[in-house]
């Protein structure tokens, strides 16, 4: 498409002389006489060059080209005139013409104008082009710090002293917004580099590498992360930083090692499972024969036995299920006076059908402590029948007691004693009673009581102490902070049975 | 004479439920919880036959049957294993035979017959 090229000249047949000179150069060309007929003109078009003299009757030319000028600020104007009166246009308007060119029109003088022209144009659509990719660029640089900021990993940049010369907002989130810092100091806490750093690696042979972490937050919680290093160059290709990319992998590891507990669980559960299916098996065969040998006595004994095994049934499962829910506690101000009572009303019946004393000491003023009550009372209840079976086991004694005291201690604690005369506990059975699937009732026992005791007692911040001997009876002293402390995060060591 | 079986079993309910049942067929029964247990009783009543469990609580199935073969007075008594554990087959070679629980009482029965009458 050819160029737009608008003459204004009021001498008419000027123009059209110029006008069959210009078409010749393949410019549209299009005729104004008038003002207001060029005004009228760039209404609806909008030439490339205009070529101008802004000589009419009764006019300013100045305000005239200003005019034209504030309507198409993108033509280029070239001017012409007589000389005298383009010197005083040429004085204020200055460079908002390209050129300006003495009447009589000279060709060579116009020529060379229109070749400026050209050329002027083509600068300024390079120039709008270049200005349209900086500003592409602006926003490419924007969309990245924005990914960088926003990637769900740690990302630091390193330089060869693993100092950390650029990070994103989740590490700055988690661990600080330390500029400069040592990679080692910040992540680990460390003096000296680590041993085996990926960075270290990567500065040394340019790939990619990757390794699993341990590191510390700057409040103190430990994550598990997995790095990816990756060399940042500069434009003469040397290794110049290092970008590590660190992924938070900790519900991962979490998950996985409650996966494994699982499966350990299932496989070891299903030995009890069968002793209790056989127990049930039997009870219905004893209420069978008992009602078809129309036996009162045999009937009644089967229902207790059934009775007995649906308990033992619903523990288990009750115990299946608070493994395999989630550990959340849900804290609640609780009396301790009524958390003992609930909790001796659970056991007195079985302790006097067994003759064993069973001596419950309340503390002498009541009092509350925050706790999760459904979950403190089942794992004390775990320990006292404990207890019971132990007496029931032990055929040594004739007698036998179990005693349940309670006391406050002066660093705001509560502390349960549970103590029986029963059987005790030998060295092995001490050590091996808080691991998973570890019982010492043969088939009768889940292996899951005490170490999910252990486990609530330990989410409240409590501690437990036993004293055992073979034949001496044994003695637990659980002690629970009075108030709620910071949860640990970590999970217990799951030892084999 | 009736015959007499001793039953070693901890779980004090399904040595009843064992122990009833043999009675129920005509037999007499004994039970021992312990490994300990069922050693002296064997040697007092010198039963006809034995069932087995292979948890104990003072000692492993085989171990003491590995005991039991050592005494000349007990070391004829055929012995059946009864045990949730799986793979109990191999656990006493020379039993006549091994159940996992939780067993059919019939099949039970029906091996005891063919061993003991």
């Amino acid at each position: 498409m050819p160029d737009i090229l608008l003459i204004v000249d009021h001498d008419k047949e000027l123009a059209q002389a110029l006008a069959v000179y210009l078409q010749r150069q393949q410019f549209e060309v299009l005729l104004a006489d008038s003002k207001i007929e060029a005004l009228e003109i760039i209404q609806s078009r909008s030439p490339a060059i205009v070529l101008v003299d802004p000589h009419f009757p009764e006019t300013d030319p100045l305000a005239f080209l200003q005019q034209m000028k504030e309507r198409i600020p993108h033509s280029q104007f070239i001017i012409y005139g007589p000389l005298d009166a383009l010197e005083k246009i040429m004085g204020p308007f200055n460079t908002s013409a390209l050129a300006y060119i003495r009447k009589p029109v000279n060709s060579i003088e116009l020529d060379f104008g229109l070749k400026k022209a050209g050329e002027w144009a083509a600068l300024e659509t390079e120039h709008d082009k270049i200005t349209q990719k900086i500003k592409e660029l602006q926003n490419a640089q924007i969309l990245l710090q924005q990914l960088f900021d926003e990637v769900p990993c740690y990302i630091t940049v390193q330089d060869h002293h693993f100092r950390v010369t650029a990070t994103n907002r989740l590490f700055k989130r988690d661990f600080g917004n330390e500029i400069g810092g040592y990679c080692y100091q910040i992540y680990k806490h460390r003096d000296t580099p680590c041993t085996n750093c990926p960075v270290a690696d990567t500065f040394k042979d340019g790939r990619r590498h990757q390794t699993e972490e341990v590191v510390t937050s700057k409040s103190g919680v430990q994550y598990h992360v997995l790095t990816w290093t990756a060399p940042i160059r500069n434009e003469a290709g040397e290794i110049t930083q290092v970008m590590e990319m660190a992924t938070n992998i900790t519900q991962i590891r979490q998950l996985q090692d409650h996966l494994t507990s699982l499966g350990l669980m299932l496989g070891s559960m299903s030995h009890g499972i069968k002793g209790m299916l056989t127990a049930l098996d039997g009870g219905i065969y004893l209420l069978e024969t008992g009602i078809s040998r129309q036996d009162p006595k045999r009937t009644e004994r089967a229902l207790d036995q059934v009775r007995l095994m649906v308990k033992r049934i619903r523990k288990m499962v009750l115990d299946i299920l608070y493994f395999t829910k989630s550990r959340e506690l849900e804290y609640r101000q609780t009396d301790i006076h009524e958390l003992i009572e609930s909790i001796s009303g659970t056991i007195t019946p079985s302790a006097a059908a067994h003759n064993i004393d069973f001596i419950v000491t309340l503390p002498p003023t009541p009092a509350r402590m925050e706790i999760d009550p459904d979950w403190l009372r089942a794992s004390l209840i775990n320990f006292l029948e404990n207890a019971v079976d132990s007496c029931v086991s032990d055929s040594d004694r004739k007698t036998h007691h179990i005693r349940f005291d309670t006391r406050m201690t002066g660093d705001d604690r509560v502390c349960f004693n549970i103590s029986d005369n029963g059987l005790g506990m030998d060295r092995e059975t001490r050590e091996k009673m808080f691991s998973l699937f570890f019982s010492s009732k043969g088939s009768k026992g889940t292996g899951l009581g005490l170490f999910i005791a252990n486990h609530v007692v330990g989410q409240h911040g409590g501690a437990i102490h036993v004293e055992s001997e073979p034949g001496k009876g044994t003695r637990f002293e659980i002690c629970i902070p009075r108030t709620r402390t910071s949860p640990k995060v970590e999970m217990p060591e799951l030892t084999r049975p | 004479m009736t015959k007499k079986i001793l039953i070693i079993e901890d779980d004090a309910a399904v040595a009843d439920y064992l122990q009833t049942f043999f009675e129920d067929n005509g037999y007499t029964a004994f039970t021992a919880i312990s490994a300990q247990g069922g050693y002296e009783l064997a040697k007092k009543e010198q039963p006809d036959l034995i069932t087995l469990d292979i948890e104990l609580p003072d000692e492993w199935g085989p171990r003491f049957y590995r005991k039991l073969t050592a005494d000349k007075a007990l070391k004829n008594i055929p012995v059946i294993v009864i045990s949730g554990l799986s793979g109990n087959k191999y656990a006493v070679t020379k039993a006549v035979a091994s159940l996992s629980k939780p067993f059919d009482r019939d099949e039970l029965l029906k091996i005891v017959k063919e061993t003991i009458g």
